[in-house]
């Protein structure tokens, strides 16, 4: 499955891979919402400490001088997967779109940064082992398909379970194709990238100054039990000290929490959003600048998206592109 | 270059008439812009073109409601605008197709680009190109249509301006806009320019309704600008005013001047007096007597006087002598004798006309003089338009602003009228006559008695174009017209208009946006509806070439009513410029008033070689007329008698 350019096209559209799937034998699925609404199923929240960066333990930090513009670009990324058929035996076929963008910011206005900035990918993804290969081989035949299981891997597999791995395989090819335009920008592009989602995992991004970070989501906060009422006390300009990031699987990152927003009648965690930035270079002065940069980022504000307390318009208009350009 | 793109959606569908597309917010693209579409392939691999007109325009963003834009901004208007992006916003534009290339199949606006309209554009998408072929240029300028930096001029079609195919022209808006009487003097100019050689000659006759309006169109207005020049060249009409223009109107009520603004001096060479006598008027008595006036009985007897007895001796055993009635005085005379006849005799009726029916006629028809005094002769004198020989791209002007309302329905049926036959026989010395009336509310209103003249601007609308015969009609407020009047104007121009008058049902078929663009038009800009163009466009045009009414009077004041001597003095130094103050006094001396203004107007009429000599031949020959005020106020009725007032 190669990216696609212009966005409008596609190498499996649905219609192609229904074509392709009634042509295999396949019994046509029934309309449902897309797999990202249906199947949920969210790591656990927890607590994990983090080594701290600024100083030897996490404090509030109210962020010096006015908000200032300084992103100079937002990258996010989309996708969506539906059930569009089902292979005897109850096999689901999953088609897949994921799309992700850098958007540069000129003259106020978001407009396309470079034509490869732009990745729409669209392919069918099928349990290859479980369908066999001559259903495997028919449908190649029409339209581009992905394999969501591990080479040599055998069953038998619960139904839903392929569902899960379909959807998994989607967040890859997402991942991927965000990791594809953030290195493009960290290697080509000028000024801050604001990415929307942390950058640990973004590749070469996690080591580029050009590329923020920012996540809205608090599954796992990144704090022990005495520096938690800190950062749930954190007032509407203020940030936590610099805390260090460390995965096994991710490159380790400067992070830090900084409120955007009263909480007000929300929940603590409204407003908040969790700032990673590349571990060189990772000073407080850098971290109160980057902090600047997204303050200066609240206005507009991105309602009707429900997320709109911690999310930058930026990345809510980039989203919409995507969404544009995907039907 | 695309300045948009086409887009329909199921809520927002484009239909073969009506399509939407989105521009750039910096795009040069506004309500009455005309654009061009350029769809992919049809089945036959040809282009489809569609030409479409702007006539709404829609802006929102992303906002689902405003006070999310207040939660933004923290209530601070001026924080909003120091966020570092703007929200994203959209202009989405309706237009109304004007044209499809090809026109078969008919099918809905394709989604393809949007391009501005360049000239040859226009061209095609108003079908002008049917009518501005080489050889075949029938073309009207009616305006310029600009679009950022690109103009062209608009061309009606003579033939559907002027007939035969269609004719008539109607235009409204709001007064004290300069945009009524600017826009048809323009249009007379611009017509007296390009009118095709092959179709003949034109003339124009307009009726001067209020103050000095038209009163000085053969005087260059002096503000022009280049700008109007700018536009005056891009039509291809030159900027002068008009060369052939004659003035009319009616004498004041006490006859020493024309009733006209247009009485300084120096421009009265071209100024002539409009009045009538017995004979003229007769023709058109009907315009001055309503139906409740003239029954069946009273038209026979009006019928009866007109042919037996007006001009030709008229003799009757009633009658104690032979009466030649040529006017008025003499007319009142008849009746006098007609009366004192039956009572002589105590009839009641005569020629089968009865007493009381002669009565009334003798009161409406005598009375005309006074109701029309200083267009209506006693003696029978007339000075009258040239019927018979009206010259091409001449203007004749009939001031009939201060009339009396009664005068002004005569002089505009018998005008007319006298148009329509002698353009019927070919005998005006024009092809064809362009009428200009402003407040046709008044003369044809929708609602209101059947009046004379409404009737006939009716048979004008609907059958003049086949006659050369053109009404150019102006008004205020088009929805008080009367709707056959209206519905016939194959043209129809709209300035400035008052929004209530658009809240009214003739305006429906306009989109929201183009009526509120028509209730803030500037000066100089109108819109336009033609036979050809599918859609209203909205053009420019210059001011005036012609001074005016307002500069007129300014650098022309008009002149006070003169004395009798110095008004006969400049009466008759037109004809013969030896005639001085002091000779009129001499001749004139000891002679009543009357006298001395019919012994004028004979003159004026006559335009003797001898000037002076038939002027005093006038006193000596002394013309027996009495006033219509002379007679006695009531004669005995029939079977009165005796010392019983009552005739028992």
């Amino acid at each position: 499955m190669g990216p696609t350019y212009p966005p409008s096209g596609g190498a499996a559209s649905v219609r192609d891979a229904l074509r392709a799937v009634r042509q295999a034998g396949a019994a046509e699925a029934a309309s449902e919402p897309p797999l990202e609404l249906r199947l949920v199923a969210p790591e656990p929240p927890r607590l994990q400490r983090a080594e701290p960066l600024e100083g030897d333990a996490v404090r509030v930090r109210r962020v010096p001088g006015d908000p200032v513009v300084g992103i100079a670009a937002f990258l996010d990324g989309i996708q969506e997967s539906r059930v569009i058929a089902h292979w005897p035996g109850g096999i689901p076929l999953v088609h897949g779109t994921v799309a992700a963008a850098v958007r540069l910011r000129r003259s106020r206005t978001l407009v396309a940064w470079r034509s490869d900035s732009v990745r729409v990918e669209r392919a069918l993804f099928v349990p290859r082992a479980a369908v066999g290969e001559a259903a495997w081989d028919a449908l190649g035949a029409e339209c581009d398909v992905r394999d969501t299981l591990a080479r040599g891997e055998e069953g038998p597999w619960h139904p839903q379970e392929f569902t899960a791995r379909a959807l998994s395989a989607v967040q890859r090819r997402r991942e991927s194709a965000e990791t594809v335009c953030a290195e493009l920008w960290c290697a080509e592009g000028d000024g801050p990238l604001f990415v929307d989602g942390g950058i640990a995992a973004v590749g070469a991004a996690a080591h580029s100054t050009r590329a923020i970070g920012v996540v809205k989501s608090h599954r796992t906060l990144y704090v022990d039990g005495d520096a938690l009422p800190v950062v749930l006390a954190l007032a509407a300009g203020e940030r936590t000290t610099a805390f260090t990031v460390t995965s096994p699987r991710r490159a380790p990152v400067a992070s830090w929490y900084l409120r955007l927003r009263e909480p007000a009648a929300h929940d603590a965690l409204w407003g908040l959003v969790r700032v990673e930035a590349a571990l060189d270079g990772a000073t407080a002065e850098r971290a109160d600048l980057v902090s600047r940069w997204l303050l200066a980022e609240r206005a507009p504000v991105s309602l009707p998206d429900p997320r709109w307390g911690a999310m930058a318009y930026g990345v809510r208009l980039t989203e919409e592109y995507l969404r544009a350009v995907t039907r | 270059m695309p300045i948009g793109r086409v887009v329909a959606t199921e809520r927002r569908p484009n239909t073969p008439h009506e399509f939407h597309f989105w521009t750039a917010l910096d795009a040069p693209v506004g309500i009455g812009t005309i654009v061009r579409v350029e769809g992919p392939p049809t089945g036959e691999g040809r282009l489809a073109t569609i030409y479409g007109v702007v006539v709404e325009g829609f802006s929102y963003t992303d906002l689902q409601t405003p006070l999310h834009d207040v939660i933004g901004a923290d209530g601070d208007p001026a924080a909003a605008t120091r966020a570092p992006t703007d929200r994203t916003e959209i202009r989405l534009y309706t237009a109304h197709a004007l044209r499809h290339v090809p026109d078969e199949p008919l099918q809905p606006v394709p989604m393809g680009t949007v391009h501005l309209a360049t000239e040859d554009d226009i061209a095609v998408a108003l079908r002008m190109d049917g009518y501005l072929r080489a050889g075949q240029h029938t073309g009207i300028p009616i305006g310029v249509y600009r679009s950022g930096t690109m103009q062209a001029p608009i061309y009606l079609d003579a033939d559907f301006l002027l007939g035969p195919e269609a004719a008539h022209l109607n235009i409204s808006g709001v007064s004290g806009l300069a945009t009524k009487t600017s826009a048809v003097e323009w249009l007379l100019s611009s017509i007296f320019a390009h009118f095709p050689a092959q179709k003949g000659s034109v003339a124009a006759v307009c009726f001067n309704v209020k103050g000095p309006d038209l009163c000085f169109l053969d005087q260059l207005s002096e503000k022009l600008d280049d700008a109007d020049r700018a536009l005056y060249e891009a039509a291809g009409v030159p900027a002068e005013p008009f060369q052939h223009v004659e003035y009319f109107a009616p004498w004041t009520a006490r006859g020493h001047a024309l009733a006209t603004l247009r009485s300084n001096a120096a421009l009265s060479h071209n100024v002539h007096p409009l009045s009538w006598g017995l004979r003229e008027v007769l023709q058109y008595a009907e315009v001055l007597l309503n139906k409740d006036d003239v029954d069946a009985k009273a038209d026979a007897l009006i019928d009866f006087i007109r042919e037996r007895v007006v001009n030709q001796e008229f003799s009757d055993p009633i009658l104690p002598r032979a009466h030649t009635v040529r006017s008025f005085s003499d007319l009142e005379q008849w009746f006098r004798d007609v009366l004192r006849g039956m009572e002589s005799r105590n009839a009641e009726t005569w020629r089968t006309h009865h007493v009381a029916t002669i009565r009334k006629v003798r009161n409406r028809l005598t009375n005309i003089s006074t109701r029309c005094r200083g267009l209506v002769t006693d003696d029978g004198t007339s000075n009258d338009l040239p019927f018979g020989s009206f010259k091409d791209r001449a203007v004749y002007v009939i001031d009939v602003a201060s009339s009396e309302e009664d005068a002004q329905d005569l002089i505009f049926a018998r005008v007319v009228s006298q148009l329509r036959e002698q353009l019927e026989r070919r005998t005006l010395g024009v092809d064809h006559v362009v009428v200009f009336v402003d407040e046709l509310n008044k003369y044809a209103p929708s609602d209101g008695p059947d009046t004379y003249v409404r009737q006939m601007l009716l048979d004008i609308a609907e059958r003049g174009r086949y006659l050369g015969l053109v009404l150019f009609a102006a008004q205020q407020f088009r929805s008080q017209v009367h709707r056959r009047v209206v519905g016939n104007c194959g043209t129809a121009l709209f300035g400035r208009m008052d929004m209530d008058e658009l809240a009214t049902p003739g305006y429906a078929t306009l989109a929201p946006a183009t009526r509120i663009k028509l209730s803030t038009l500037d000066k100089g800009q109108l819109m336009v509806r033609h036979p050809h163009f599918a859609q209203p466009v909205f053009v420019r045009f210059p001011r005036p070439a012609v001074l005016g009414g307002r500069e007129g009077v300014e650098r022309f004041p008009a002149e006070p009513e003169p004395s009798l001597e110095v008004a006969v003095t400049r009466t008759l130094r037109a004809l013969d410029p030896s005639v001085t103050l002091e000779w009129v006094k001499q001749a004139i001396v000891a002679a009543p008033e009357d006298d001395v203004l019919r012994a004028r107007n004979r003159t004026l009429q006559a335009r003797p070689e001898d000037v002076k000599a038939y002027f005093r031949a006038q006193f000596r020959s002394r013309v027996q007329a009495e006033s219509v005020g002379a007679r006695p106020a009531s004669l005995p009725l029939a079977g009165a008698g005796g010392d019983d007032p009552y005739g028992f």
